[in-house]
């Protein structure tokens, strides 16, 4: 079933030829739908992941890759048919988590130094 | 430990509170119920339907309706109850009280109610409220929740104490949790057996047959003793098979009238003596076998979940794990290994199960669940491990079960299953472990060590990586919510006793980057999933820190804390210094995915997926109600840079011994 998954995403991309590009996308449009069809709850409000849902900024994944997971996401991410999410709201979204400030690195942060992680 | 002698030297310092409290009766002495102790008569019997006068004694309504006054109104209640007027000396809940002191029992948490008024008076004056005390909960789901708080930071029990109906009615979810824990408490059940002794409608409506029989599918043993003498024998029973793992909540149910009735020769009752049990080891022969596979494996895995009852217990399992160079998996339901030990590498489960050739499971509820994938689409299941992997077992799993409640969880195959006590039994196994090994094996399992500890500090900085991601976002990352209060009490001698059902809905974040170096550093979770445990359980552990010297944090999920917000009033009332902070995500956050996710499924958008599942409109103000319960707070704060100095004059006040709250403003995990 796993094998299977992956098989169709990898079809999929390579069929795949009518998704706009990022650059075709609206940021403050992909913000809004972000919001609205609950990416947040799973990625953060920036992007930035959490315990449910994998990080998507900063270094965001190519559009067609993310539209990709989005239709065919064989893990615990429900899916997203065009019915809810269309291609040209995706690729908003995209433009969004391209537009996201870089977080802080983690060494300019004091809160995250000397945690005396080995013993 | 046994004492039979305590009750006269408390009777003689407390008469006249006593009396106090009794007062009310006079007002309906003359009519009322009245204790006899007449030549032959069973001492304490009470004597119902017949009064000086031959007239039947009024109901508890009739006389409610003739009080011309609340005062009045409350005397008629305690009439209405079995208390009689000028009574003095030694009671059946005295003595009750003295079975309870002989245990050491530190707390009594309780709301107050009519069918355990016997013993309520005995421990606040009888007793002096001094072991036990009464804590005043708002609800007896919070008075249960607290024991198993209490429990696990104090290592010993706690009880609790409501109605039999609706009381328990109240408290069963709370006492579910408790016994998917493991953690013993006593829950005392009021209850009028007798139904001749009943006087008015309410007390009909609190009284049952069987009042235990509501919480029997999810308790260890319980009793309804119907003397004083077979209330202590149970009492200490009780007592013993709720600490003899597994260990789980047991019931007693406490007679109304056997409260009440006076003792006229307390020297003829006797408190039996305590003794522990031994917990169950695993049988030597497989222990070795056990040893013989770990020592003999390529890439050994320990998963741990309630592996360390004790201190004594992550001692041990660390010393097994260094022996083997094997990571430790620590699910946590107790702190089995520190989280800064370099063998602790919880955060590549998923990796390590599936390389492994040996699994040690130590006390693990879930095992099959460790060792296998569901699909939550298509409900196929696929093991997470390879073909050839050997799977061990060591825990209590199977020496108590009851079958209606399903939490005992998949069946798991696996090579050796022993049965015994996970902490009990590691001594014989690192015996067995040590006499496995050979010099040369000796040496090849020390070579693991580097690449262990490389594998431990890449996990750390990652983990740090991830937490700087939306560091600055508003709504405040659960990261630097966490690194922000981390940084204000980590000089303390801190406990984070309670993250509410699952530290997952913040994203482990805790135990990524901070340093759990002490068992009592974590306490696990609700492990019934049961909403409401979070703050009352924070409470009752916070209660027992409190005499321990420990600094106690919950960090307080918002859905779960409006069931049993009234748990921060008996903070604030019992001066409990415990430091609440709000991860305030205004939603039942997991709920809203599970809902959208199958809203999707069935294509039919996510735009209705909030109904049901959110917490706002209004939003709610947390440091708004906690200041009306008479706690310091905070918030709601949004802009991340506000809340390290709101948390460092939190930190100062529950310092100076009372709680505080901060009201974040979260994302969702």
């Amino acid at each position: 079933m796993k094998m299977k998954s992956l098989l169709m995403i990898c079809v999929a991309a390579l069929a795949w030829p009518t998704l706009a590009s990022a650059q075709d996308g609206d940021a403050q449009r992909g913000q809004d739908t972000y919001m609205r069809v609950g990416c947040y709850q799973c990625h953060g409000t920036d992007g930035q992941g959490n315990d449910a849902g994998p990080m998507l900024t900063p270094d965001t994944l190519p559009a067609e890759a993310i539209a990709n997971f989005i239709r065919f996401s064989p893990g615990r991410m429900p899916v997203y048919p065009e019915e809810i999410l269309s291609d040209a709201e995706i690729s908003d979204i995209v433009a969004f988590l391209e537009a996201v400030p870089p977080p802080p690195d983690a060494d300019s942060i004091d809160l995250l130094q000397n945690l005396e992680p080995d013993s | 430990m046994t004492s039979s002698s305590q009750s006269s030297s408390h009777k003689s310092d407390s008469s006249v509170g006593r009396r106090t409290f009794l007062k009310g009766a006079a007002v309906a002495g003359a009519t009322g119920s009245i204790s006899t102790q007449a030549a032959g008569d069973t001492p304490g019997k009470e004597v119902h339907g017949e009064t000086p006068t031959g007239a039947a004694p009024p109901s508890a309504v009739q006389m409610s309706r003739e009080a011309s006054s609340a005062e009045e109104l409350a005397q008629a209640e305690q009439v209405a109850v079995g208390v009689g007027p000028d009574q003095a000396g030694s009671f059946g809940s005295d003595f009750m009280v003295d079975v309870m002191k002989s245990l050491d029992l530190e707390y009594v948490f309780s709301n107050p109610g009519s069918s355990f008024l016997g013993i309520h008076e005995s421990i606040t004056v009888y007793a002096n409220n001094e072991k036990p005390e009464f804590i005043t909960c708002m609800h007896e789901e919070s008075a249960a929740a607290m024991c198993n708080g209490y429990y696990k930071a104090a290592l010993k029990p706690a009880a609790m104490m409501c109605h039999g109906t609706v009381g328990l009615q109240h408290a069963a979810m709370n006492i579910y949790n408790a016994w998917c824990d493991r953690a013993p408490m006593i829950a005392i059940l009021g209850n009028h057996a007798d139904a001749h002794a009943r006087l008015g409608a309410t007390t009909w409506r609190h009284s049952a047959q069987d009042p235990a029989a509501m919480v029997r599918d999810f308790t260890k043993w319980d009793d309804q003793p119907h003397s004083l003498q077979a209330f202590a024998n149970s009492f200490v029973r009780g007592w013993k098979i709720a600490m003899t793992p597994p260990m789980e909540p047991v019931v007693i149910v406490a007679d109304a009238e056997l409260q009440l009735m006076e003792v006229e020769d307390r020297t003829s009752l006797q408190i039996p003596k305590y003794t522990p049990s031994e917990p169950p080891q695993g049988e030597r022969g497989a222990v070795r076998e056990a040893a013989q596979m770990l020592v003999a494996a390529d890439n050994p895995v320990i998963i741990a979940d309630r592996a360390a009852r004790t201190p004594n217990g992550m001692t041990l399992l660390t010393e097994l794990a260094e022996l083997l160079n094997a990571p430790v998996i620590d699910i946590a339901s107790r702190q089995n290994i520190a989280t800064s030990h370099y063998l602790n590498h919880t955060r590549r489960s998923g990796q390590l199960i599936g390389q492994a050739d040996v699994i040690l499971g130590l006390e693990v509820t879930d095992f099959w669940g460790q060792v296998n994938f569901v699909n939550r689409e298509s409900m196929i299941s696929y093991p997470r491990t390879k073909d050839t992997v050997k799977l061990i077992t060591i825990d209590v799993n199977d020496l108590y079960l009851k079958s209606n409640y399903q939490d005992f969880q998949r069946y798991a195959p696996v090579d050796l299953s022993i049965s015994g006590d996970a902490e009990a039994t590691l001594p014989a196994l690192i015996e067995e472990v040590e006499a496995a090994t050979s010099r040369s094996r000796r040496r090849a399992l020390a070579e693991r060590e580097d690449g262990m500890r490389k594998i431990h500090r890449s996990l750390y900085e990652e983990s740090r990586r991830l937490a700087a991601q939306g560091w600055n976002s508003s709504p405040v990352s659960t990261g630097r919510m966490c690194m922000e209060l981390y940084d204000k009490i980590k000089d303390e001698d801190w406990a984070l006793v309670s993250v509410g059902a699952s530290e997952r809905f913040i994203s482990t974040w805790p135990h990524r980057l901070w340093n759990f170096d002490e068992h009592y550093r974590y306490l696990g979770i609700g492990a019934g999933g049961g909403v409401g445990y979070g703050l009352p359980a924070a409470v009752g552990a916070a209660i027992a820190n409190k005499k321990l010297g420990r600094f106690s944090v919950n960090i307080q999920c918002d859905g779960d804390f409006m069931y049993a917000n009234g748990a921060l009033w008996t903070a604030a009332h019992h001066r409990v210094p415990l430091l609440t902070v709000m991860h305030n995500n205004r939603a039942y956050a997991r709920e809203t995915m599970l809902v959208q996710g199958t809203a999707n499924r069935r294509k039919r958008g996510v735009d209705k997926a909030n109904i049901g599942t959110v917490i706002q409109d209004p939003n709610i103000d947390y440091a708004k109600l906690a200041e009306g319960m008479g706690v310091w707070s905070a918030g709601p704060i949004e802009d991340p840079d506000d809340l390290g100095p709101a948390l460092a004059e939190a930190v100062r006040v529950v310092k100076s011994g009372y709680p505080a709250l901060v009201d974040v403003v979260t994302q969702m995990r």
